[in-house]
């Protein structure tokens, strides 16, 4: 079948909490991300994250994978880490990481997409990802 | 099918093994290979400081433990450097999307447990945070 593609993005302000992704730029309450008719494989992840370098220190960020629509449990990965030496100034820009994967899904059951900062706090992190499924 | 694991931590001294034993508000994740599991398919990582110390350093990760059937395997990550800008200006941050190793096929054996450690190479930099994901097959 043809790859569909489904995403959640959101803001992280907390060091070592789990936080839902659970809005899509404009539509504020896009609902369950519910895995697509037809979808036999979670096949691949494609992520970014950024932070505001509002505090002089770094951060591990990964995407936590939870809910029914994954028979074989939870999965956590990894997308990327940062940090800044100075509060007073900064930009950066990353590009999204392609992540190829081979995770069995439930049709019609949801997925909740988390991002977290590991370590410790560094303002405010974006994330976005998308799950790509066949 | 895949199935990932994934523990990140701090390292905060150059030339020192540092084990990654954390993963975020899991404090104490399980380090048991699943069952079933054969291989270490991919890896995912990423690593950098903060830049609060002038150095230069080189990032590795190992992989041990009972599980790791050819031994402790060590994988280099990345690199990064930093000098104090000149007065009035500010450090650049630094960042690192997550770099993907598709098909590590590093063999493992199920129900065994594995460590993985970080360590940064060279002159310190700060503190340098670390994750890194294991795509078991």
């Amino acid at each position: 079948m043809a790859k569909l593609y489904r995403t959640r993005e959101g803001t992280v302000s907390a060091a070592d909490t789990r936080t839902q992704l659970s809005t899509l730029g404009s539509e504020t309450a896009p609902g369950p991300l519910l895995v697509p008719s037809g979808a036999q494989k979670l096949v691949g992840v494609i992520a970014a994250q950024n932070f505001n370098m509002a505090a002089a220190t770094g951060y591990t960020a990964l995407v936590r994978l939870e809910g029914p629509g994954l028979p074989e449990g939870p999965e956590c990965i990894v997308i990327g880490a940062g940090g800044v030496p100075v509060a007073t100034g900064g930009n950066g820009v990353n590009e999204a990481v392609w992540i190829p994967l081979d995770i069995p899904v439930t049709v019609a059951n949801e997925i909740l997409v988390f991002g977290e900062m590991t370590g410790t706090d560094v303002g405010s992190s974006e994330f976005a990802v998308t799950l790509v499924f066949a | 099918m895949s199935k990932t694991f994934t523990v990140e931590g701090d390292v905060t001294a150059a030339d020192t093994r540092t084990a990654l034993t954390t993963q975020g508000s899991v404090t104490a994740p399980s380090s048991v290979v699943p069952a079933g599991a054969t291989k270490i398919d991919k890896i995912i990582i990423a690593a950098t400081s903060e830049g609060l110390a002038d150095g230069a350093q080189s990032v590795m990760i190992r992989l041990g433990g009972n599980a790791v059937m050819g031994g402790e395997q060590v994988i280099v990550v990345s690199a990064l450097g930093r000098i104090a800008p000149q007065s009035g200006s500010d450090s650049a941050p630094q960042l690192m999307v997550a770099r993907v190793i598709d098909d590590a096929d590093i063999e493992v054996r199920p129900s065994d447990t594995i460590s993985v450690s970080a360590e940064g190479c060279g002159t310190d930099t700060g503190t340098i945070h670390v994750g890194v994901t294991l795509v078991y097959a």
